[in-house]
């Protein structure tokens, strides 16, 4: 049964409704499930439980390499490869080397942030189950959801629907893969 | 979520808890300080003693000038998260004419006492390097219709006047807000802003040029200004930490403040620390990379003495502005823990407000030589009367802000940006 089914979805009609739903899924232990929502609702990542994002640590390491990239690279280039002097100025100083390594670690936070961001959200997503759900054009306009996927340890179709009934789910529709 | 803004009235009702015993205890620190200072006079001798006070008095003037830049740019952007903070610095505001009079002596002094006091150049027969004054040094000629008696004092009294009328016209627009709730005075306050702005830039880079960068008139750097700016900014973002977590842990700001607000703050706190590098580094590097001695000059005179010998400076000039000012705040503040955590924040912010002490000390002391034109050293008995000061302006400062504290409720209730800040991100 549950290999054919992606998951559960209901429907709610209010922020407050939805949030309180999620800190139940939340307690109930499940990993695999995620709100949709017309608009952010802030303080929603607590109510799901999400740790910070580890986003910033690669924008980190990102920065981190620009630097030390952008310093060899005036190292290198200047003082170890084509020893050239220019303007009476050492082979190599940091302060010349500074504009380099500065842009460079820019560069590479940004890139390091964008591709991680999008390496852990998954996108680009071309096709995605919820899509199939005919109710799920008015998660941009008026309604909420909560996916349960079926993929959870803990998901067992009977109990997850009661849970969701129990949180204030609406109407409760098993989705397609 | 309307909850927490449900919540935040009862705070509000209230008068603040009074701070009129806290004000005095800062008065009467102030004025031991003051005394103290005084006392240095006769131990070593008005020359030092007036260069720490300049170091005592810009100290505390930039960061009220960064308390006025804060408040007016949180006006001209119609700002909404700071709201709940912007009365704490509206309360610093009330500093500035304690300011104007406590930078009085300076130029009492130096008209009265001794033109050579503190501004080279306000005596032209003050000897250079090299046997000839002032007066028929070409490079002061070329300056003379800037930097001249006249100018130091009208300018003087032109930089205070603005700043004490933009902070009273703040002032009183905010303050009467809370009594009949009329939105007329947010959009005076706008006005104000607009107005205000430009005044405030300009003044703060006239005065980091005429008080500061003057000691050395021959030297220059268009970046100066710019410095002045962001240490101003990150002087009184860091008091406003102070002020946060002080108002939190007394009780006055819970149900006020959330996790978001601290967050902001720090924020604010990283952008400027990168700000004031990026600034303070290219007047370092265009200078290192140019190498003319009319620049140079200004940063040999912080590294090494005239034999050759490296000097306190130059380590104060390593570890306290490369990395106290920059590395060490900014990789603390990268944490985003750090940044909620109030009494860590803190911690920080109190470093800042230490490290910019010494970067001003770092701009102003070196004017001060020996006989062979070497800087003093920083660790001295100068130290004494460069903290006594701090001291003696900043307990005069204290005061006022405390004084003001008692006259207006503790967030501006009646602002039409309120409720949102109360549930900033929530």
């Amino acid at each position: 049964m549950s290999a054919q089914t992606y998951g559960l979805i209901a429907t709610f009609k209010t922020a407050p409704s939805l949030y309180h739903a999620a800190e139940a899924v939340r307690d109930a232990g499940y990993r695999h499930w995620d709100c949709i929502t017309p608009f952010p609702v802030h303080g929603l990542d607590k109510a799901m439980g999400l740790r910070r994002s580890v986003v910033p640590r690669i924008s980190l390491i990102g920065g981190i390499t620009g630097f030390c990239t952008g310093m060899s690279l005036i190292w290198w280039t200047g003082a170890v490869d084509y020893k050239l002097i220019v303007g009476g100025k050492p082979l190599f100083s940091p302060m010349f080397a500074f504009p380099v390594a500065y842009e460079l670690t820019i560069l590479f936070t940004a890139f390091a942030t964008i591709i991680g961001m999008f390496v852990l959200n998954g996108l680009p997503m071309h096709y995605h189950p919820v899509l199939k759900y005919d109710q799920i054009r008015r998660g941009m306009d008026d309604t909420f959801f909560i996916v349960i996927e079926a993929r959870d340890p803990r998901f067992n179709a009977a109990n997850t629907r009661a849970l969701l009934e129990q949180a204030g789910g609406e109407t409760i529709t098993e989705l397609d893969p | 979520m309307s909850s927490h803004a449900a919540s935040a009235p009862a705070a509000l009702s209230a008068a603040p808890a009074s701070t009129a015993p806290a004000a005095v205890k800062a008065l009467t620190l102030g004025l031991a300080g003051i005394a103290l200072t005084a006392l240095g006079l006769f131990v070593s001798g008005a020359k030092v003693v007036a260069h720490s006070w300049l170091v005592g008095v810009t100290y505390w003037t930039a960061i009220a000038i960064g308390m006025l830049l804060l408040v007016l740019i949180h006006h001209i952007f119609d700002a909404s998260w700071s709201t709940v903070i912007r009365r704490q610095f509206e309360h610093g505001l009330a500093a500035f004419k304690w300011l104007g009079l406590l930078f009085l002596p300076l130029l009492l002094a130096s008209f009265l006492y001794d033109r050579d006091l503190i501004w080279p150049w306000l005596d032209l027969n003050h000897e250079m390097h090299g046997g000839h004054t002032v007066g028929h040094d070409p490079l002061y000629l070329k300056k003379a219709a800037f930097l001249n008696p006249g100018m130091l004092l009208g300018i003087t009294i032109a930089f205070f006047a603005s700043w004490i009328w933009l902070s009273s016209r703040l002032r009183r627009a905010s303050f009467t807000q809370d009594q009949d709730g009329s939105l007329g005075w947010t959009r005076h306050n706008r006005v104000t802003a607009a107005i205000g702005l430009p005044i405030a830039a300009l003044t703060l880079t006239f005065a980091a040029i005429y008080w500061i960068k003057s000691l050395e008139y021959h030297w220059f750097s268009t970046m100066y200004g710019v410095w002045f700016f962001a240490n101003c900014v990150r002087g009184a973002l860091s008091f406003g930490v102070i002020i946060m977590v002080w108002l939190w842990q007394r009780g006055d700001y819970r149900g006020i403040l959330n996790t978001n607000h601290f967050h902001s703050i720090g924020l604010l706190m990283l952008a400027f620390t990168v700000f004031w590098a990026y600034v303070t580094f290219s007047q370092y590097f265009l200078i290192w990379n140019a190498n003319v001695p009319e620049e140079t000059f200004w940063y040999n005179l912080r590294e090494i003495n005239h034999d050759g010998a490296s000097n306190q400076w130059k380590w104060i000039g390593i570890f306290g502005i490369l990395f106290g000012h920059f590395f060490i705040p900014f990789f603390f503040l990268l944490s985003y823990r750090f940044k909620i955590t109030p009494h860590i924040l803190r911690r920080i912010a109190i470093w800042i407000l230490a490290i910019i002490l010494l970067d001003l000390c770092y701009n102003i002391m070196p004017a001060l030589k020996d006989s062979h034109g070497d800087a003093l050293p920083l660790l001295s008995l100068n130290l004494v009367w460069i903290l006594s000061s701090v001291v003696g302006v900043g307990g005069v400062c204290g005061w006022a802000y405390l004084r003001s504290f008692g006259t207006a409720k503790l967030i501006p209730i009646c602002d039409p940006r309120i409720g949102e800040s109360l549930t900033h991100h929530e």
